[in-house]
């Protein structure tokens, strides 16, 4: 296995699950290249996929919810800022994404 | 050279989504139907020989049923290593936890191969393989 055939896979799979929640993959190839492969250095050390731009808090609850893609544990949150927090996923409407600015919860006002 | 096709299973044998094992002058192979597009892979998985048929066939993306490794089945590539075991905050009871580490060990040089495939074309209703 390489990261270029992990990549690949993960792709598929996330394709999957982010189209019918109105997501798709970031129209930016380079970003969404370097994140996948961030990713897949974080499965290979913890066996699971997480977000590479959240801290992992050794709580496995909180953990949980940063598995890419982790666009059902904050969907409210992503649904105002049309994008993911690292930015993998856009709304599927979004032509450019370097327009969204990551704003946090609490700068959308839901937290 | 031409390649010598080998009359295998009937096309209707494996609904679309399926795998079915058969074995073919010695060789066991699963044929993977993927919406009408036939497939036909070794059977043993390329990390420890679980039968793959028992696994899951996502498009054309192979999950084992032993350790969940994916295989592109349209190349044979591993795409991805064994899954680990993960407890979360469960704590297994001691006598588990060693068999576990046991296992541990004794996987940890255990590599994964790519697995091989076979030519297939599909002809008056049959799939059949290149050997």
């Amino acid at each position: 296995m390489n990261i270029q055939s992990r990549k690949k896979a993960l792709r598929y799979f996330f394709e999957k699950v982010v189209g019918p929640l109105g997501f798709k993959f970031t129209p930016d190839a380079d970003l969404m290249e370097f994140l996948l492969e961030q990713e897949v250095k974080l499965e290979s050390k913890h066996g699971i996929p997480f977000c590479p731009c959240q801290p992992l808090r050794d709580d496995r609850i909180r953990d949980m919810k940063i598995v890419c893609p982790c666009i059902p544990f904050h969907r409210k949150h992503f649904d105002i800022i049309k994008r993911c927090w690292c930015g993998l996923f856009v709304h599927k409407d979004v032509l450019d994404p370097n327009k969204l600015p990551q704003l946090s919860p609490k700068e959308v006002g839901i937290e | 050279m031409s390649e010598k096709f080998i009359r295998a299973i009937s096309a209707n044998e494996v609904a679309p989504g399926g795998m079915k094992a058969i074995e073919l002058d010695g060789n066991e192979i699963v044929i993977c139907n993927c919406g009408g597009n036939y497939y036909a892979i070794q059977r043993r998985c390329g990390h420890m020989n679980a039968p793959l048929e028992k696994g899951t066939l996502d498009g054309t993306y192979l999950t084992c049923p032993m350790h969940c490794i994916q295989f592109d089945i349209t190349n044979g590539e591993a795409l991805s290593g064994p899954v680990l075991p993960n407890f979360g905050q469960e704590i297994p009871s001691p006598m588990f936890g060693e068999y576990l580490q046991n296992i541990g060990i004794l996987m940890k040089d255990v590599r994964t191969e790519s697995i091989r495939t076979y030519t297939t074309k599909l002809e008056a209703g049959w799939v059949q393989i290149a050997l």
